[in-house]
């Protein structure tokens, strides 16, 4: 019910205490309220005048103001440093995920990053609101309230003091197995949810075949299979509600009862028998509070444990290794005899990767679906790390990985749908270099082939693009990308991952026709499957099955009558 | 209250489904109400039951009535309200039921079948989300105001009709917390949470930005100014959700701050009027602790009308969603019995919001047993043709006809001409037998079996624990991208349209999974008449005719050979693909 973690937040445990203090004096107010209030019943109930009343009546409204001040104080006083924790822990989040960079987001799907940002740092800062407080006031209230009962009469205590572990007892064994089952519940809910959206999804598939009417009546009876199915388990389900509910109301009732039969008998005198039953309520009230909170603090606690799981990722270390360099003519990149494994993973994806690229080459790498070439990519790029340390080097220095700030600064990197940010079509050109001139981005769009592109927007370079604005076409994305790359003149690597692969083929020629230019004095890696490419690379690096089987230049491996052969043969198989 | 009636004014949504489970929601109300009056009875008749048994009556008749009374209320209040969740989630799971059909028969109806964006995917997200929504605002806002209401009357009219000056006071006291106070909270929250809806709307969009660029973010190294466009939204949120909390706590002090006014009412009262004699004055603690626990429902009220902006929001644009329904089809049921030709004849299109023509003056003709291919750069009009093809379009002048029948009036028997494999054939939720059997709901088990063996993949699906049982995951995440290629192609053989519509479905293959599924489609459908739209050159010697499209005409036309050897263009863009 306690969770350990909340306490190794900043601040948690000093903010604890001084709820802690504050519930303390509520209770005391929780009861002079009930007092009080007693108090002028039971002048009213001696039949003494309306003016007896006035002193218990103030003193019972201003408890009771005072009650509920706390209430609204305790808020406030845990309001700011639970925004500053969870306002710390969204940036800290952020930063992470900027840190562990895209490969941590394919893993765990954008829209799931992004509702954690948003929504889930939220429910954890209603989580941390109602939990604290509660757990606090579960802990305190009703024990001094049982306190003070006991000193007003022992024996109807004993009868609270029992009933409590049991409804606890009940709540436990009960709660656990219903809520068990209500948890269950919620996940069925999520996947009839899901299958919901998956129906609606595969609509044009469903009018494709044809069965998209009848199919109305189907999601209809799925639905209610499921109602009557949730139906039964509620029916368990809300039986903790109903067992806490039925013992605390019932409990009232029985003091009540006991009660009366003890003043029938002059054992108690009226004040102290009003008193209890009046505090009677709240003795109950901080558990049915924390078990009508059940499900807010679930999502909360849920996502808490989210954000710390990603907070804990392991980070790569050894950034900075490398020292700051421009890749030039004579710089050397060298891999040797490299294996990769993915995590989780038993089988390598790659071994005994060795090469060795210098000065400004146009390396082409090639290999079915499946044979290492993104994963070959995504290491040269630092993306991902090898198995073992010093297996690359640069400039003749060893480096553990390519995850290294000064080599991020010497290379772009052209996937197969490059990003458009939602911004203007300039701001998306000089990503990378904030600081081009007007001139130098029109520049750098006409050398990349935008300039009939540009003719046909409103408000040509300062156009809005990309998501919600004017979307772009995988042809035009590319030429941006290339833009980024004539722009920036600092960056003298290009890794291109597979960018032609969703392009229809004239709009691949046309683009081949502006990207050939940008390859010109720089280190060019140039992963394809369309293999008209290879004709354009100085050497070529061939992968099958995770192994780099063939490296030379095209004339070379042409002659040799390998994997590189083979692969073309199948390419070109049918003549007209 | 103006919004009220706009909101509901063209409502489809909220309205009939109260009606049509009129008998269930009145029992879950009236569930509701007997709950909490149990629950004020309960106090009610403890408070006259200690106080009677205070006065030492010489016999226990005097007290037995409230004693009965006390286990009768104190058992009933759990019982009722363990009644009133059932059947206030039976009623709700009733409707969403209900709701669901309705979403999807708006769906359905403005459905294509040849479609590419996968944007329109979120949009049917939101509107799942929205019929969730809309059941909360029975759950958490209408139901518990409702009841609140009604103990509202209650104790109003039961202290009236014992001293109506103390009743009216009850009606003024009590009617802040039930009526004047959810106006409030409506109208500073609605204004707020329209600002905040906007702002985190906008934040939504650029952290979905950032991550989606965060490649270029990290290679870029610009960190502060990735972190930097966060914290202006942030801080406006922050802002606006702290006047939003402090309001809150603000109103609940409020709403106990007239509890306390009207408990202090009623002893004021019951000590004028009730202490004529004792046995009157009994009843005074009964007055002055059943409200406690029958204001328990008051509480919620204001936080569940605070909560309607975004019920409104959710109500507005799925009755929108379902309102600009236009293009409700009249589907005609012609049939043809034997595919003979299919015809475009002086075919021009243009989208009802478009200004441009995408097809203009378009003729050809495919017969029987015919393959043709369609190339173009994206957007010349390829989709659209498809989509005129097949119906779901119909042309702004001239017609498309089958067999000299305009396709209009084929809609019903569409499935039994047109067959559609796409860039992304959709596997449902479900298993590899049941998704094959969409194909034909007739389809016997060896008949899958053996389509399923026709395109190669029986040794896959056998070797699997459940064979032909196997659940193929959301989407069909099961199996590679040329797997569920293969498997919507053997739904394809079992639907056994005699035309097949080919659209783009290798795109995201790559060459060798690309050349075989292409080897196999052909020589599967060797019998079928294919229109095969394609984005490159690879697997073009299968068909006869290859139209190449440019703004929405035909600008290169012939059997693959002639062009081979007649049109340069042609020749590089082939060798190209070739690798040469």
């Amino acid at each position: 019910m306690i969770d350990q973690r909340l306490f190794d937040l900043p601040g948690m445990k000093k903010n604890a205490a001084v709820i802690g203090i504050m519930i303390f004096i509520q209770a005391l107010a929780i009861i002079i309220q009930g007092r009080y209030l007693s108090v002028a019943i039971v002048n009213l109930w001696n039949i003494q005048a309306l003016s007896t009343i006035l002193v218990p009546t103030v003193i019972f409204g201003i408890a009771f103001a005072a009650r509920h001040l706390f209430t609204m104080g305790e808020n406030r006083f845990l309001y700011p440093s639970v925004e500053k924790i969870t306002g710390d822990m969204r940036k800290n989040l952020m930063a992470k995920i900027f840190r562990l960079g895209p490969a941590e987001v394919e893993k765990r799907g954008t829209g799931n990053v992004v509702t954690m940002a948003l929504e889930g740092i939220d429910q954890v800062q209603t989580y941390l609101m109602l939990v604290i407080i509660k757990m606090m006031d579960m802990s305190i209230t009703p024990w001094l309230i049982l306190l003070y009962i006991a000193y007003l009469n022992i024996w109807q205590v004993l009868f609270l003091f029992i009933i409590y572990p049991v409804i606890i007892l009940f709540m436990i064994i009960l709660g656990l197995a219903a809520q068990a089952k209500a948890d269950r519940q919620y996940e069925g809910y999520t996947r009839l949810s899901n299958h919901f959206v998956d129906t609606l999804r595969g609509l044009p598939t469903l009018k494709q075949l044809g069965l998209s009417k009848q199919y109305a009546n189907n999601v209809y009876e799925v639905s209610e299979s499921y109602r009557k199915e949730t139906m039964s388990t509620l029916v368990i389900a809300l039986t903790s509600t109903f067992a806490l509910d039925f013992f605390t109301t019932l409990s009232i009732a029985v003091v009540a009862v006991l009660l009366g039969f003890d003043l029938m008998y002059g054992k108690v005198p009226l004040l102290p028998a009003l008193t209890i039953l009046v505090l009677a309520p709240d003795y109950f009230l901080p558990i049915r509070n924390f078990a009508n909170d059940y499900h807010a603090t679930l999502n909360g606690k849920n996502a808490l444990t989210a954000v710390l799981d990603v907070l804990k990722e392991p980070e790569v270390k050894d950034r900075k290794v490398l020292k700051d360099f421009t890749w030039d003519q004579n710089s050397d990149l060298k891999f040797d005899n490299l294996d990769f494994t993915h995590r989780g993973s038993k089988k390598k994806s790659l071994t005994g990767v060795s090469f060795d690229v210098s000065g400004f080459k146009k390396i082409g790498i090639i290999g079915e679906s499946g044979s290492g070439k993104t994963t070959l990519i995504n290491l040269i790029a630092g993306f991902l790390s090898p198995d073992d340390p010093n297996k690359v080097s640069i400039n003749g220095q060893v480096l553990p990985h390519l995850d290294q700030q000064s080599w991020q600064k010497n290379f772009l990197y052209i996937p197969q749908a490059p990003y458009i940010f939602h911004d203007t079509l300039a701001n998306n050109i000089s990503f990378y270099v904030q600081k081009a001139t007007k001139e130098e981005v029109q520049t750098a769009a006409n050398r990349a082939g935008l300039t009939d592109f540009i003719a046909t927007l409103p408000d040509g370079l300062d156009t809005m693009i990309g998501e919600g604005a004017r979307e772009v076409s995988g042809g035009q994305a590319q030429r941006i990308a290339l833009a980024r790359a004539f722009l920036d003149t600092s960056r003298k690597v290009l890794i291109f991952d597979e960018p032609t692969a969703h392009l229809d083929i004239e709009t691949e020629v046309a683009l081949k026709k502006d990207i050939l230019p940008v390859f010109n004095n720089h280190l060019v890696f140039f992963a394809t499957h369309r293999l008209h490419w290879i004709n354009e690379m100085d050497y070529v690096l061939v992968m099958d099955h995770g192994r780099l089987v063939e490296q030379g230049t095209p004339e070379e491996l042409s002659k040799e009558n390998g994997v590189y052969t083979a692969l073309r043969q199948k390419m070109e198989e049918a003549d007209l | 209250m103006k919004e009220l009636r706009e909101t509901f004014a063209h409502d489809t949504w909220v309205m009939p489904y109260l009606k049509k489970y009129k008998k269930l929601l009145v029992l879950v109300l009236f569930l509701g109400f007997i709950t909490f009056l149990c629950g004020g009875a309960l106090m009610f008749n403890s408070g006259y039951l200690i106080s009677m048994a205070a006065r030492m009556p010489n016999s226990f008749e005097y007290i037995y009535v409230p004693v009965v009374l006390a286990r009768a209320f104190g058992i009933g209040r759990p019982v009722f309200r363990y009644a009133e969740r059932l059947t206030s989630h039976n009623w709700v799971l009733r409707i969403v039921s209900d709701f669901r059909k309705k979403l999807y028969q708006s769906v359905e109806r403005k459905a294509t079948a040849i479609q590419r964006s996968h944007q329109t995917g979120d949009i049917l997200s939101i509107l799942a989300d929205d019929i969730e929504h809309i059941e909360n605002l029975y759950l958490t806002t209408v139901f518990p105001m409702v009841v609140g209401w009604l103990l509202y009357l209650f104790i109003v009219i039961g202290i009236a009709s014992l001293n109506w000056l103390v009743g009216l006071l009850m009606l003024l006291l009590l009617g802040v917390i039930v009526i004047l106070l959810p106006l409030v909270s409506v109208a500073t929250n609605g204004v707020r949470e329209f600002q905040e809806h906007q702002i985190q709307h906008q934040f939504y969009t650029n952290l979905t930005d950032q991550v989606l660029g965060l490649g270029d973010w990290m290679i870029s190294g610009r960190y502060n100014d990735f972190q930097a466009i966060q914290d202006k939204p942030i801080n406006e949120i922050a802002a606006l959700r702290k006047k939003d909390h402090y309001f809150q706590w603000w109103r609940n002090l409020a709403v106990q701050i007239m509890i306390l006014v009207s408990v202090v009412v009623l002893l004021i009262w019951t000590g004028k009027d009730f202490t004529t004699t004792k046995m009157k004055a009994n009843w005074i603690a009964a007055f002055a602790l059943a409200l406690f626990p029958a204001t328990d429902p008051f509480l919620n009220i204001s936080q569940g009308a605070s909560e309607w902006p975004i019920y409104r929001r959710s109500i507005q644009r799925i009755n929108q969603f379902d309102n600009n329904d236009s293009n409700a089809k009249d589907d005609s049921n012609q049939a043809v019995d034997k595919f003979e030709n299919l015809a475009f004849k002086d075919v021009t299109f243009q989208y009802k919001d478009g200004d441009q023509n995408i097809l203009s003056k378009l003729n050809f003709q495919v017969k029987a047993g015919e393959k043709i291919a369609l190339l173009g750069p994206s957007g010349t009009g390829k989709s659209t043709l498809l989509k005129l093809m097949i119906g779901d379009e119909n042309p702004t002048s001239g017609s498309v006809e089958v067999n000299g029948i305009s396709v209009k009036d084929l809609q019903a028997n569409r499935s039994k001409i047109f067959g559609v494999l796409d860039q992304k054939p959709y596997l449902f939720d479900t298993t590899v037998m049941n998704n094959m059997r969409l194909g034909n709901p007739k389809a016997s088990d060896q008949q899958v079996k053996d389509a399923i063996k026709a395109v190669g993949l029986a040794d896959l699906i056998e070797s699997l624990p459940k064979k032909y049982d196997t659940e193929v995951q959301e989407a069909g995440g099961r199996f590679s991208g040329g797997e569920r290629q293969r498997l919507s192609l053997a739904r394809i053989l079992l639907q056994d349209a005699p035309v097949i519509v080919l659209d783009e479905p290798t795109v995201s293959l790559d060459p060798i999974t690309e050349k075989d599924l292409l080897n196999q489609v052909f020589d599967l459908l060797k019998d079928k008449t294919i229109i095969w739209v394609t984005h490159h050159l690879a697997g073009i010697n299968h068909v006869n005719q290859v139209y190449f499209m440019e703004h929405g005409n035909f600008d290169m036309a012939g059997t693959p050979q002639h062009l081979y050897h007649t049109e340069p263009r042609f020749k590089q863009l082939y060798d190209l693909d070739r690798g040469k």
